[in-house]
């Protein structure tokens, strides 16, 4: 899919569906204890109670940030090549699973733990004329 | 989980170190050789009459401690290069002494060094994807860590400012130490911020260095009175559902586990050696971050959850308090040549149980411990004793 001229890629293949206007974070989910995962195995082996019972799960889109923190420096490696300072951090989504996220749509002062936030896709940062989208989350002020 | 085999004393007979520091013309295995030679003369035993050699290091590629081996003598031993992130240097001791303790060896080598790496990080413990997240960012990561902990507690960051005091205090005293100079609260609380809420001088600095040990049986040791025995040694490797971001690895919200690995390998290392938190004179914890220290400290079981800053403020985690901790000044003075430190915090240890730690000995210290972490997740803990 290509927007002006330029290709677009996810940040990782099968971390979220589109699905008209909502998109949603793929993870996987055990039949047998009930663990929830994300991002998905590809196995389809469950490190917690070692059966061969994950599926594909839709996840919800608004979870409760439990842990954050806003990153003043460029990190190693040159892997990253967003703006910097950037917020990340966790939330916890409400059926159970903990997801680790960039944070999103607000300054990073005002980032608390104990809001909700919810999913957005946007872009990452632009590598080699392609534009890398990613998931993150946006806190409710 | 311990086995029924019988297993045999083992005793530190030597050991040997550098300064760390930053030693951009050194290469790493040199500053390897000198930790081992000292230690060989430390202990009297000819290298000839050593069995075996257990490496760690991180990012100093293939055969990394066969390089540092060639400039003390290749005799034909095996020689084992062991990466655990920052546990290096602590699971190459322990397979050191599990060499010896199951009889397999007499008399073997233990090293652990670092070079800082130049340069872009190979950094596997993270996903690629996760790297163009920038979730690689350590102090980001133990910031995550240390907000859960301030929320849990209450603690302040001024409460991680007083371990980075007491620490350089500390190291002011450490010959060995990269920073030996102390720093006050106020340059701490003014030192830029990192990933909030760490700020630069609440992170341990990197540092190249070695530290090396030769572990023997009890009937090859040269000077009884400079061994020290090796109570245990323990490495847990991650249970499922602990949140590690030091690793990318979330905790799991549906079957969070109750003994973490910090818990688990310490309730290990005590069981082994026969004792308990009470018993520890002096010891060694993992502050690559000063938030670490206290969490550590209260996880190892030296005092209640939250309880730690408290004890802090009140003296004492100090050199002349009922649980001094990181009398060589940790991490934050020493620096932290990732596969080095384990051994390190070892050495200290061995240094304090022969009453040689100078100004910073610790009366009387007859038990001691040292804790590492790794991405991996790792926990390591080792207890000496004299």
């Amino acid at each position: 899919m290509s927007v002006a001229g330029k290709e677009k890629e996810h940040v990782k293949a099968g971390l979220w569906e589109e699905a008209g206007a909502e998109a949603y974070l793929v993870g996987s989910s055990c039949g047998a204890c009930g663990e929830i995962f994300f991002p998905k195995k590809e196995s389809g082996f469950c490190p917690h109670c070692q059966h061969k019972s994950l599926a594909d799960a839709r996840l919800s889109g608004e979870g409760t940030i439990s842990t954050f923190t806003v990153v003043c420096q460029q990190p190693g490696g040159g892997f990253y090549k967003g703006p910097v300072p950037y917020a990340y951090g966790v939330v916890r989504l409400p059926e159970g699973v903990n997801v680790q996220t960039l944070f999103t749509g607000c300054e990073p002062e005002k980032i608390k733990v104990g809001l909700k936030a919810r999913l957005v896709i946007e872009e990452l940062f632009e590598e080699d004329g392609s534009i890398i989208d990613t998931y993150k989350f946006a806190p409710v002020l | 989980m311990k086995s029924e085999a019988k297993t045999r004393e083992v005793l530190i007979a030597g050991i040997g170190s550098n300064r760390w520091g930053y030693y951009p013309e050194r290469d790493s295995f040199e500053l390897a050789a000198e930790a081992i030679i000292k230690a060989l003369e430390d202990a009297e035993i000819e290298w000839k009459d050593v069995q075996a050699a257990f490496c760690g290091s991180v990012y100093q590629g293939t055969g990394s401690g066969h390089q540092a081996i060639q400039e003390v003598g290749l005799t034909g031993i095996p020689v084992v290069n062991i990466e655990n992130a920052c546990s290096s240097g602590a699971s190459a001791f322990r397979l050191a002494y599990q060499a010896v303790a199951s009889g397999l060896y007499d008399i073997v080598l233990a090293v652990g060094f670092e070079k800082m790496p130049k340069g872009p990080i190979p950094s596997t413990a993270f996903r690629p994807w996760q790297l163009k997240m920038g979730f690689n960012v350590q102090p980001a990561n133990y910031a995550l860590e240390t907000r859960e902990y301030m929320e849990q507690y209450g603690a302040t960051e001024e409460d991680f400012a007083l371990i980075t005091v007491k620490n350089r205090r500390n190291g002011a005293l450490n010959q060995n130490a990269r920073f030996q100079k102390p720093v006050t609260l106020e340059e701490v609380m003014n030192s830029r911020m990192v990933a909030t809420p760490l700020r630069l001088f609440h992170c341990c600095p990197l540092a190249d260095g070695a530290a090396g040990f030769i572990l023997c049986s009890e009937n090859k040791v040269k000077s009884k009175s400079k061994a020290v025995t090796v109570a245990s040694a323990v490495l847990a490797s991650g249970v499922y559902g602990e949140e590690f971001y030091q690793c990318g690895m979330v905790g799991s919200a549906k079957f969070h586990p109750e003994e973490g690995i910090v818990e688990m390998s310490a309730r290990q290392a005590y069981e082994i050696a026969g004792y308990g938190p009470e018993d520890m004179d002096v010891i060694q914890v993992y502050d690559s971050m000063a938030s670490a220290e206290l969490w550590d400290i209260e996880r190892l079981g030296f005092c209640e959850r939250g309880e730690a800053p408290r004890l802090l403020r009140e003296g004492v985690f100090d050199l002349r308090g009922r649980i001094p901790a990181n009398t060589d000044g940790g991490l934050i003075a020493k620096g932290h040549p990732l596969g080095a430190t384990g051994c390190g915090q070892i050495y200290e240890i061995a240094l304090q149980l022969r009453g040689h730690a100078g100004p910073r000995q610790v009366e009387g210290a007859r038990t001691g411990l040292c804790h590492a972490m790794g991405a991996g997740p790792n926990s390591s803990v080792t207890i000496l004793k004299k």
